[in-house]
């Protein structure tokens, strides 16, 4: 989790909308990634999960666009890409080959508390009351994912606790 | 009036004797003759023992000549140590330094009694005419001008121009020293005289070159632009006639760090376009085959030049050898066919090398130019060469369609798939060491690895059809035959045309296309031979294998090889044809001779 | 250069599947050159980009510029072939850490002194990947492999020190804990006008070591702009570099303030002034004329 030359206090709600839509982007993105990764590596039901995961990401990602525009139409945005980095989206060794749907829930469920953490850690250096509604409401939000996650994960029948490794065949050498 | 002189000159280093070889061809061009010089050296980098042979003609030159006609030996031991690489013989005028203060009797030459030998006290002669003993090799000139009537004029021209900028006193001083030689020469004349006639070509421009000089020129002719290699002898000159001329024409040169990277840029460049080289001998060669395997299987043009030399390893890395011919065919892994091209003489280098790249572009792969010592560092001169009989073939690039989802690899009927290169548009692809697949992606399945091992072997057909990479010479029915590629050639077409002068029925192949091997154009060959002999310079009679390894060659064929630096003379190849007549000739009275 | 802003980073994204272990750090790096190339602009027909052989090694595959995937350890040999044969192309080179220190190692000396055009980027996760788990040139002392059941018995290389001491005019170091700054090295790397070097930290998910995967790395690095470092400083680079190995340094370490010529330019500069007046190359053989 990383973010370069954002001035909290000086964050607009335009500027903190398009913010969210970025983050919301590139946790889509790292999603998807991961779930090409699974498909490419014979693990159906993880690249399931994961391909959820972004379309969960994208709609977010989808409904801040659409407030920003209706807000503030076309103005052009401040913000760009490069000044954050893993703030939703899982770290990018958080995939792993023969990932089991849980261990893939809780790649997910971690990137959820770390994007929690986040808006939590920016909350006190902010000014403007909208920007500060908006980054409670996503905080909110991010809990209420969390929440999803864990009862999903819950449903889960518990893992054998016996290690992968002793199963799946030994890397192929190239 | 003889029509042609052999001479062996030998000494040490600081003799000049390679310097006075150089004079003498240069003299000799000067008044029309044809000729030929080739080096040898011993170890040392200075000091060692030297020696060179110049052969001089009123016609064509086809090698550099058997025994000598005249030796030369500033000193015994060093004139010793070249053995049979400056043979004298009964018919030999031997010229000696008397300061060794051996008698004319008691000369070193075991079991051979020269025509005529001449103790000269040379040195005292360049000391008292010039001031300094180091004028030997100019004495050596003036006797030789004065004896065998060479360079009368032309020598001290050539001399003079050489060392204009060095001032008057040197010249006078060579002057004089020549004149001594030339004096003394006159005042003791031979007993058989051995005037060379005058050459009807005097007059004409000639050129002067070696092989190495002459394989980079070609390759520049040939559109080459770029060379990465690293200094080995006897390749080195071929680098160095790069970085003196090809930046004129938009060209580069990288002198890498070592023989991995020296090919490895000219893969690259080739990769972005150029057509690109590299040259070196054999310990190069071995560390070059990885490279070669990348190329063949990326099927990028280039030439590879090795220069052999008396190998494994270091070997002997001044001396002519042709040994790696093996090496040449099977070094990288894996089944690749990778076209091994010979030239045979300091002249046909321009021809065999522009041919290598034509290979190279046309079917997209490297080529191996394997030229010997012999020819890299011998010394022709030559009549004007007309290129404007030489076709230059470039790499088919994708136009238009092609270009529309392009494939890099495609299937086409010739096998071959038009490339692109760096900065093209619509061309983009991944050049890979990987198999891979028609639009370049990697792939590790078995059906795809034989398709293309197909396209990259098939391709080649019509290059073992090219019957102009064969010369075949006498008549064409004959029932006994020489084979000899390279250096060895030359000597080979002398032999011919001795053995055919006794009234043998005798044929030669010359093949410039070692590999792939043109089974076709061999059978042709062989179907009137009842007997045969493969010469070479290798000490596993590696051609005369390679050739079985592809042909059923007739049982009569035999194979003559000994190791590098013992040179073939053209009586050595006649004598063995005339065993083989006479096996001939038994073979065929027992036939008729009725069982019992 | 024709540069233009009109490129984005899928642009540069090829349809070739990585072949790399889910969560390998190379996916990261293969996105920040996508997202540096973006920003530079360059068409991916322009771009020739150059590896050896390992894991990391694929990685020309995956974009959409001109690609060679080579032999072991002669990326840097061949990309300066091309850089030589058309300057004009942007070149970079990649690979892994022991086909650049190990079987390669004897390139990188000499590419430095030539100071060629040409971005060379390592994925250096101190562990042969391709052949499953064997010693590489930056493995700690001390470690256990499949080829070192007992431990290493010798000192890793610190690449960094090593670009340094040979006098390369760009050394930068990155790693997937930050994306958009290895996205921003690689391109102020590919802009420095000469030899430049990235090395980045792309853990191992399958040989790695557990400290070297991105929690670990997030917990040792630290930001060398963060830290005050000024980058035209080689010694304090010299020093920094000195902790590869416990401390991860992100950032530019070194950028020459007054890059020197490049040899590629030297060449365009000796063709020119030669090639003025030459004969053309068809009377070759004139030179071998003697009167």
């Amino acid at each position: 989790m990383t973010t370069r030359g954002i001035d909290y206090a000086s964050l607009s709600l335009k500027d903190a909308l398009d913010l969210a839509v970025l983050i919301e982007e590139e946790a889509q993105e790292r999603y998807e990634d991961f779930a090409a990764q699974m498909e490419q590596h014979r693990t159906p039901e993880a690249a399931t999960f994961f391909r959820l995961m972004a379309q969960n990401e994208a709609k977010h990602g989808e409904e801040l666009a659409a407030r920003r525009s209706s807000l503030f139409g076309t103005e052009p945005k401040a913000v760009t890409r490069e000044m954050i980095y893993d703030i939703e989206a899982p770290d990018f060794d958080a995939a792993r080959a023969f990932m089991s749907p849980r261990q893939a829930m809780k790649a997910a469920l971690a990137s959820e508390v770390k994007a929690h953490a986040f808006f939590v850690a920016a909350l006190p250096a902010l000014k403007d009351a909208g920007v500060k509604a908006l980054f409670e409401e996503l905080r909110d939000e991010e809990v209420h994912h969390t929440n999803l996650v864990t009862a999903e994960l819950a449903k889960l029948p518990p893992d054998s606790g016996l290690s992968d490794e002793d199963f799946v065949d030994e890397p192929a050498a190239q | 009036m003889r029509k042609d002189l052999v001479f062996g000159m030998a000494g040490s280093g600081g003799d000049g004797i390679v310097s006075a070889g150089d004079s003498l061809l240069q003299a000799a061009a000067a008044e029309g003759y044809h000729g030929v010089m080739t080096k040898s050296f011993g170890s040392q980098i200075r000091g060692g023992e030297s020696s060179c042979r110049v052969r001089i003609s009123t016609t064509p030159i086809l090698n550099p000549g058997g025994n000598l006609d005249v030796a030369v030996a500033l000193n015994w031991d060093d004139f010793l140590k070249f053995g049979a690489e400056l043979p004298v013989s009964g018919n030999t005028v031997v010229i000696y330094e008397a300061a060794t203060k051996i008698l004319e009797a008691d000369i070193p030459l075991v079991g051979v009694t020269p025509l005529q030998v001449i103790a000269v006290p040379i040195a005292e002669m360049a000391k008292a005419t010039a001031g300094t003993e180091r004028a030997k090799n100019t004495v050596v000139l003036g006797l030789i001008a004065g004896w065998f009537g060479i360079g009368a004029v032309a020598v001290m021209k050539g001399i003079r121009k050489k060392l204009a900028k060095k001032g008057e006193e040197l010249v006078d001083a060579n002057q004089r020293a020549f004149d001594a030689g030339r004096a003394f020469a006159m005042e003791h004349p031979l007993k058989v005289s051995m005037n060379v006639a005058a050459s009807a070509t005097k007059g004409q421009v000639k050129l002067i070159t070696d092989g190495n000089d002459m394989c980079a020129a070609a390759a520049i002719f040939a559109g080459c632009r770029f060379f990465g290699g690293y200094p080995i002898t006897p390749s080195t000159e071929v680098m160095q006639f790069f970085t003196d001329h090809v930046w004129k024409y938009n060209g580069a040169v990288l002198q890498a760090e070592d023989e991995i990277a020296g090919i490895g840029a000219a893969v690259g460049a080739s990769f972005a376009g150029t057509k690109a080289m590299t040259a070196t001998s054999g310990p190069g060669l071995s560390l070059k085959s990885e490279m070669m395997g990348l190329a063949s299987i990326a099927e990028l043009p280039l030439v590879i030049v090795d220069v052999q030399r008396g190998g494994p390893s270091t070997g002997l890395p001044t001396k002519t050898e042709q040994s790696d011919l093996f090496a040449a065919a099977f070094s990288a892994h894996g089944d690749v066919i990778r076209p091994v091209l010979a030239p045979t003489s300091v002249a046909d280098t321009f021809r065999i090398t522009i041919e290598a790249f034509n290979i190279a572009e046309y079917y997209q792969t490297p080529v191996i130019v394997l030229s010997d010592q012999e020819i890299a560092s011998r010394k022709e001169t030559l009549d004007p060469i007309d290129t404007s009989q030489f076709k230059i073939i470039n790499r088919v690039v994708p136009t238009g369609t092609d270009l529309v989802d392009y494939k890099r690899f495609k299937q086409t009927d010739n096998h071959i798939s038009p490339i692109s290169h760096p900065g093209m548009l619509g061309g983009t692809y991944l050049a890979s060491g990987i198999e891979h697949v028609e639009s370049g992606a990697p792939t590790n399945s078995g059906s795809v690895h034989q398709r293309m091992n197909d396209k990259r072997t098939k391709k080649f057909d019509p290059l073992k059809e090219r019957k102009d990479l064969f010369e075949v010479t006498g008549n064409p029915d004959a029932p006994i035959a020489i084979l000899a590629w390279g250096s060895v050639a030359g000597v080979c077409r002398e032999a011919l045309e001795m053995a055919q002068a006794e009234g043998i029925n005798v044929k030669l192949m010359v093949p410039y296309l070692l590999y792939p091997v043109a089974e076709g154009i061999y059978n042709e060959f062989f179907r009137s031979v009842q007997r045969g002999l493969i010469v070479e310079q290798t000490h596993l009679a590696q051609t005369f294998k390679l050739l079985r390894m592809h042909i059923d060659l007739p049982k009569g064929v035999q194979s003559l090889a000994r190791s590098g630096a013992n040179p073939f003379l053209p009586t050595d190849i006649v004598e063995a044809l005339h065993r083989l007549l006479s096996e001939l000739q038994r073979s065929h009275e027992g036939q008729l001779q009725p069982q019992e | 250069m024709s540069a233009t802003c009109e490129y984005q980073a899928k642009d540069y994204k090829s349809d070739l599947k990585p072949i790399w272990c889910p969560g390998c750090g190379d996916f990261s790096v293969v996105q920040g050159i996508y997202r540096a190339l973006a920003a530079i602009g360059r068409p991916p027909h322009e771009i020739a980009f150059v590896s050896g052989i390992g894991c990391s090694s694929r990685i020309p595959g995956y974009t959409t510029a001109y690609g060679f995937n080579s032999v072991h350890g002669r990326s840097l040999p061949i990309a300066q072939g091309i850089k030589l044969a058309n300057p004009d192309l942007l070149v970079l080179a990649a690979g892994g850490d022991g086909d650049g220190f190990s079987i390669g190692g004897g390139h990188i000396a000499h590419l430095i002194r030539r100071n060629m055009d040409i971005t060379y980027i390592v994925m250096d996760n101190q562990i042969y990947g391709l052949t499953k788990g064997q010693l590489s040139p930056t493995s700690q002392k001390g470690r256990t492999t499949c080829t070192s059941r007992y431990g290493s018995l010798e000192e890793p290389v610190n690449p960094l020190l090593y670009v340094l001491a040979y006098g390369a005019g760009f050394v930068a170091q990155a790693s997937p804990t930050d994306l958009a700054g290895m996205a921003a090295t690689i391109e102020e790397a590919i802009r420095y006008p000469g030899f430049a070097f990235v090395n980045i930290q792309s853990p191992c998910v399958t040989y790695g070591e557990e400290a070297q995967q991105i929690k670990g790395l997030k917990a040792i690095s630290e930001n060398l702009t963060a830290l005050g470092h000024n980058p035209a400083d080689r010694l304090a680079a010299m020093d920094l570099a000195q902790h590869y190995g416990q401390k991860l340094h992100l950032g530019v370490f070194y950028r020459n303030p007054e890059p020197a010529p490049t040899y590629d330019g030297l060449v365009r500069e000796r063709q020119a002034l030669l090639s003025k007046d030459a004969p053309p190359a068809e009377n070759i053989l004139d030179l071998f004329i003697k009167k």
